[in-house]
């Protein structure tokens, strides 16, 4: 029982609260060290690869933004599904806090990988392709999410009518992600999860992995600073955010 | 125990009462059949009036045509599937009813799919003729859109389910169903223009059969719980 | 019938729609579903005339001729069995070389030659600088002759 006890704890919007402000500054430093390696190393450091020559350097942004677009829907899912059932608020907090971020994550990796593809492939965007085509889906599923949060006025009843949608979709996403495979493939294949290992050479490797942690720090950041706010607006009626805005002796 | 089962009705009794009501209903509307066929048909119109009497991109964009416009047909109809059960409170008296809620939700779906889906099914070939669409895409396109109606109807319960209470219900249901949709229109459509090429089209087909199967499965649950927070 | 048995009747039809859709989806991936059209199958004159479709190949070494002062171009694409002339007029794709791997949509012109009105580049997923490719080009053609040498006979490719 003592981890439920503990788990209680810091689902507790106060001391989450709390607790959040002490760890942003850690994520945000280490994302920010992390992105500038990063960068630098990609932009000056990494040399020009042999078919693509500097072009290739939008990999740098293309890549991260476009794992932090699915890790943000996957964030979200959970969140969601985890108020859904177990009735915790701060879960939908977050959910609810997850969804713009990811959103804009993806709306970047689609701006990059079109200015990538335009050069590359010839085309600024290709309907035939899978990945463009599934990720601008996933985006359109982001924008019923939050249309769907923005309806509805009762916050306890957007927070589970948009976890359903936010886990009906993530059941979808594969189902997408597969429809469009089955059209066409023009896409490459991956390039850092297989089985043989990383098909990238290392000084081009260890920036993209440092801006691939460094986007994912800034992002928890991120999130952790949008449901604290969050928190903040959802208790404002509550004793220790009065307490918090107007301290002790601190009369109107 | 047999107390208990006398006095409530079997599931399969709680499942065709609901399908029977939906029906009665519709065919005391007409209109809740005919406009989605109007429009199904006044859409497909569209095409060839804006795209122009070409034989040839008539018979290109066929498959994509006729599925789109029964996509929106279907949607169109889906935002009442809920709401007048909503206004007149019998959707309450349904999700207070002994009989478990995720099989009445099949009840409201499958229904729909009665009273707005099979129609389109039917209606069909009529439009693929006008498009000119050779003689075999026809039995495939039958085939096609009975699995994809299917799915359209359980998925968009969900949607009906989660905006029955919403001012903004049409636009907002749109935006939820129509991302989730989308793999039904790309293998219906992709499949029935392999089948104008003569190309192979069972994986299409075999595809769209497991994705009804899938909503079918799952979400009449989707749909239950959605209901029980909406009328909260 | 009874809330337990309800709840199992429940697990049980939830149980076998997925494996049914599990079934279906498999029985699907056994199927063909190719995206685009192997040169062998062209050349064989399996793909209809009046048709548009896309082919996948190589660009063939040395097989490519420009008109001068003109975008028309002319190549040769290969999948190592069969050849595909193909023509076209428009702007390339900075991928586009020889020896690399592309798609073409178009359809077939006169004499059996494939007109293209879209060129694709299809990249790769391995990222190198030129020095490593060179290197790693080098050692593949050292070994393929040293394996040619072995068997006796020349490198395929």
């Amino acid at each position: 029982m003592a981890i439920w006890n503990f788990l209680h704890k810091m689902a507790s919007p106060p001391h989450f609260y709390g607790l959040a402000a002490k760890i942003i500054p850690w994520f945000a430093v280490t994302g920010i060290a992390l992105f500038v390696y990063g960068a630098i190393g990609g932009l000056f450091y990494a040399p020009p690869d042999y078919q693509q020559g500097d072009a290739f350097r939008i990999i740098y942004v293309h890549v991260p933004a476009a794992y932090l677009s699915m890790l943000a829907y996957v964030v979200m899912a959970i969140a969601a599904g985890i108020g859904l059932i177990w009735r915790i608020k701060l879960s939908h907090a977050v959910a609810a806090s997850a969804a713009p971020l990811g959103a804009w994550f993806t709306f970047l990796a689609l701006v990059t990988g079109s200015i990538w593809g335009r050069p590359m492939w010839g085309t600024w965007w290709e309907w035939g392709d899978p990945r463009l085509t599934s990720e601008l889906i996933m985006l359109f599923l982001y924008f019923g999410y939050m249309a769907l949060r923005a309806a509805i006025d009762d916050t306890a009843k957007a927070d589970k009518a948009s976890a359903i949608l936010a886990m009906v979709g993530a059941v979808n996403i594969p189902i997408i992600h597969f429809s469009v495979e089955w059209w066409s493939s023009l896409h490459q294949g991956a390039t850092l999860v297989r089985a043989d290992g990383p098909a990238i050479e290392t000084t081009m490797l260890y920036p993209l992995l440092a801006m691939i942690f460094g986007f994912s720090f800034l992002f928890g950041a991120l999130l952790l600073q949008r449901v604290r706010a969050e928190v903040l607006f959802r208790e404002r009626r509550s004793r220790w955010v009065h307490d918090l805005v107007m301290p002790a002796g601190d009369t109107q | 125990m047999t107390v208990y089962e006398e006095q409530f009705p079997g599931l399969w009794q709680g499942f065709a009462a609901v399908v029977k009501r939906d029906l009665t209903l519709a065919w005391k509307r007409p209109g809740d059949v005919l406009n989605p066929l109007f429009f199904f048909a006044m859409v497909s119109a569209l095409f060839p009036l804006a795209v122009g009497p070409s034989q040839e991109q008539l018979q290109l964009s066929g498959p994509g045509v006729v599925w789109v416009a029964a996509l929106l047909a279907a949607l169109l109809s889906l935002n009442s599937l809920f709401l007048s059960d909503f206004e007149d409170g019998s959707l309450d008296q349904l999700i207070l009813s002994p009989q478990p809620l995720p099989m009445l939700a099949l009840a409201k779906a499958l229904a729909h799919w009665l009273v707005a889906g099979l129609p389109l099914v039917l209606v069909s070939p009529m439009i693929a003729v006008s498009f000119q669409m050779p003689g075999q895409t026809v039995e495939v396109m039958l085939i096609t859109l009975t699995f994809g109606t299917i799915s359209l109807s359980m998925l968009g319960s969900i949607g009906a389910a989660l905006t029955v209470g919403l001012h903004r219900g049409t636009a907002l249901l749109s935006l939820l169903i129509l991302p989730l949709a989308m793999p039904v229109l790309i293998f219906g459509a992709r499949t029935v223009s392999l089948a104008a090429a003569n190309d192979p089209v069972a994986a299409g087909i075999y595809f769209l059969a497991a994705y009804c199967i899938l909503t079918l499965t799952l979400a009449p649950f989707a749909t239950a719980t959605a209901l029980r927070i909406s009328s909260e | 019938m009874k809330p337990r048995q309800q709840r199992m009747l429940a697990v049980g039809l939830t149980a076998l729609g997925v494996l049914v859709t599990v079934g279906l989806t498999l029985r699907a991936f056994q199927e063909n579903m190719m995206f685009f059209v192997e040169i062998s199958d062209v050349v064989q004159g399996k793909v209809p005339d009046e048709r548009n479709f896309r082919v996948g190949g190589l660009v063939v070494n040395g097989s490519v001729t420009r008109k001068p002062g003109q975008l028309e171009v002319e190549f040769t694409l290969t999948d190592h069995e069969s050849e595909l002339v193909v023509a076209y007029n428009g702007i390339l794709p900075d991928l586009f070389r020889e020896g690399q791997g592309i798609i073409a949509h178009g359809r077939m012109g006169d004499g059996d030659k494939f007109i293209a009105d879209e060129v694709l580049a299809k990249h790769d997923e391995n990222y190198m600088p030129p020095e490593v490719a060179e290197s790693l080009a080098k050692h593949k053609a050292a070994k393929e002759a040293a394996i040619a040498a072995e068997s006796g006979t020349a490198p395929s490719d």
